[in-house]
């Protein structure tokens, strides 16, 4: 098993343009995700039961489809239908960049959902009450009150679905688009080098991925500085984990 | 177009059936492997220190910040090299070729018993320190109170993040068909491919998921009444 270094600088051009896709793939589904997630937590809070079963049912099928079907689906099922072929919308389908996109969005966003909701019933009800006693408006209580805690409360677990979309995002090069994964692959059905491609990929990867991680950290430091202040002590078996556990309902 | 989905020559029923059976063994697999490697991770590195731990943070950092579809991919490709040179070690040497299977199963084993560890681990933290002392107090061999008292509790604490991990690795286990494993999405692309019905065939394997994850929790409700069942109070 040999990494080959000249290889992997000579490559190096290349990887890092496929890792500027996948950054480009992962930026508007992260963005869009959360636009979409918003409206459908809310849905799934709502008084209205139709509202609160589509919210549901949209869950239940994007979180329990793997993505590549998805993808395959967007990218060869639509086109096969003659209105979407005619329609406007065609312009946008009959390109696996924007499928990858959409793809991801759907799963993404149905992930973001239970976070969100998560988050938005953990909003301490006094909180809500002291808002309306003031008069808020429900827009500005939602916008200032609940919704900015809710994100401090939902922050670890939106971290680890936001690693695992970059991971996932991998699956893209199934329908041609060219991102680090696909790169690697060529690479290695150039040279045949099974090690040196995709070990640098990895590295990239791993790059990105701790990058992430280290702007969260940052960004749960500043929104949670009063729960490090404060970090309770613990009465169980162990000393305290070092770094958070992915829990229920928070992986992938 | 229904008639496309029948067993027998005309549709692509027995194939559909077939990957899906490829894709909840390499699922099974790669699961029941990755708990083992990873119960194993977790007692070794349940002290938090040393030098157990630090290797262990080195296995973790790797696996869970890499795709595991690349993880697939380097096992696939290079995994028979590696099994080679390490044979050679011990004097033996063998041509290998790695099927879409076993790189299915080692890549996600692998990967997986990285966040199975952590699931494991933080499960027996949290189990009371008092239920080790009490069991100590009463001389209870440590193999038996491990065996008896602490694993039904780690079971049940862990039972959650267990589930959710299978789901996980059930979605992944899609993955494996890019390295060439004729499953659900494999036989469904070459369906969709030839019939030209693509929306109907991936339609199938979508639900195929769904529905697995449908019956997980069926199972896992059971089971987490059945492992809850010490803390339920009798005859209520």
């Amino acid at each position: 098993m040999i990494f080959d270094p000249h290889l992997a600088w000579q490559s190096l051009p290349q990887l890092l343009r496929g890792a500027a896709m996948t950054i480009m793939v992962t930026v508007p589904i992260v963005a869009l995700g959360l636009c979409l997630a918003i409206p459908l937590a809310l849905a799934r809070l709502s008084h209205y039961r139709w509202l609160r079963a589509f919210a549901a049912a949209y869950v239940v099928i994007f979180r329990g489809t793997p993505s590549l079907i998805l993808l395959y689906l967007i990218y060869s099922g639509l086109g096969n239908i003659e209105a979407v072929r005619a329609s406007p919308l065609w312009i946008v389908l009959s390109k696996a960049y924007p499928c990858a996109v959409i793809g991801f969005v759907l799963v993404h966003s149905a992930y973001v959902v239970e976070i969100l909701r998560g988050g938005l019933e953990a909003v301490p009800v006094g909180l809500i009450e002291a808002g309306q006693a003031l008069g808020l408006s429900p827009r500005t209580l939602f916008l200032t009150v609940r919704l900015p805690v809710a994100l401090r409360y939902a922050l670890r677990a939106y971290q680890n679905e936001v690693l695992i979309i970059i991971k996932s995002t991998a699956a893209v090069s199934a329908i041609t688009v060219v991102d680090l994964m696909a790169v690697a692959n060529e690479i290695f059905y150039l040279t045949y080098d099974p090690f040196t491609p995709l070990i640098a990929a990895g590295m990239l990867y791993w790059g990105i991925i701790n990058l992430v991680r280290g702007g969260f950290d940052l960004a749960d430091r500043r929104l949670n500085a009063h729960l490090f202040a404060a970090r309770p002590v613990r009465t169980t078996g162990r000393p305290a984990a070092l770094f958070a556990v992915p829990q229920q309902g928070t992986i992938a | 177009m229904l008639s496309l989905l029948s067993f027998g020559d005309t549709g692509y029923g027995a194939q559909l059936a077939f990957g899906a059976l490829l894709t909840v063994e390499v699922a099974s697999f790669g699961y029941a492997l990755a708990l083992v490697l990873g119960t194993a991770i977790a007692l070794a590195t349940r002290a938090g220190d040393g030098w157990r731990w630090a290797l262990w943070r080195g296995y973790a950092s790797i696996f869970m910040s890499v795709p595991s579809l690349l993880v697939i991919f380097f096992i696939y490709f290079g995994g028979g090299q590696i099994v080679d040179a390490a044979l050679r070690l011990v004097g033996l040497s063998a041509r290998l070729q790695v099927t879409p299977f076993a790189a299915g199963v080692a890549g996600l084993s692998i990967v997986y018993a990285a966040y199975l560890a952590e699931v494991v681990r933080s499960a027996i933290w949290n189990v009371p320190r008092g239920q080790f002392e009490a069991a100590a107090a009463l001389r209870i061999p440590p193999w038996l109170s491990w065996l008896r008292i602490i694993s039904p509790q780690v079971l049940r604490l862990a039972l959650p993040g267990l589930v959710n991990l299978w789901i996980v690795v059930m979605k992944d286990t899609a993955l494996v068909s890019l390295v060439g494993l004729k499953d659900i999405i494999a036989q469904a692309k070459t369906a969709a491919g030839s019939t030209r019905e693509p929306f109907l065939f991936y339609i199938v394997a979508a639900c195929f998921f769904v529905a697995m994850n449908w019956i997980t929790f069926l199972v896992a409700g059971r089971l987490e009444r059945r492992t809850a069942r010490a803390l339920t109070v009798a005859g209520a």
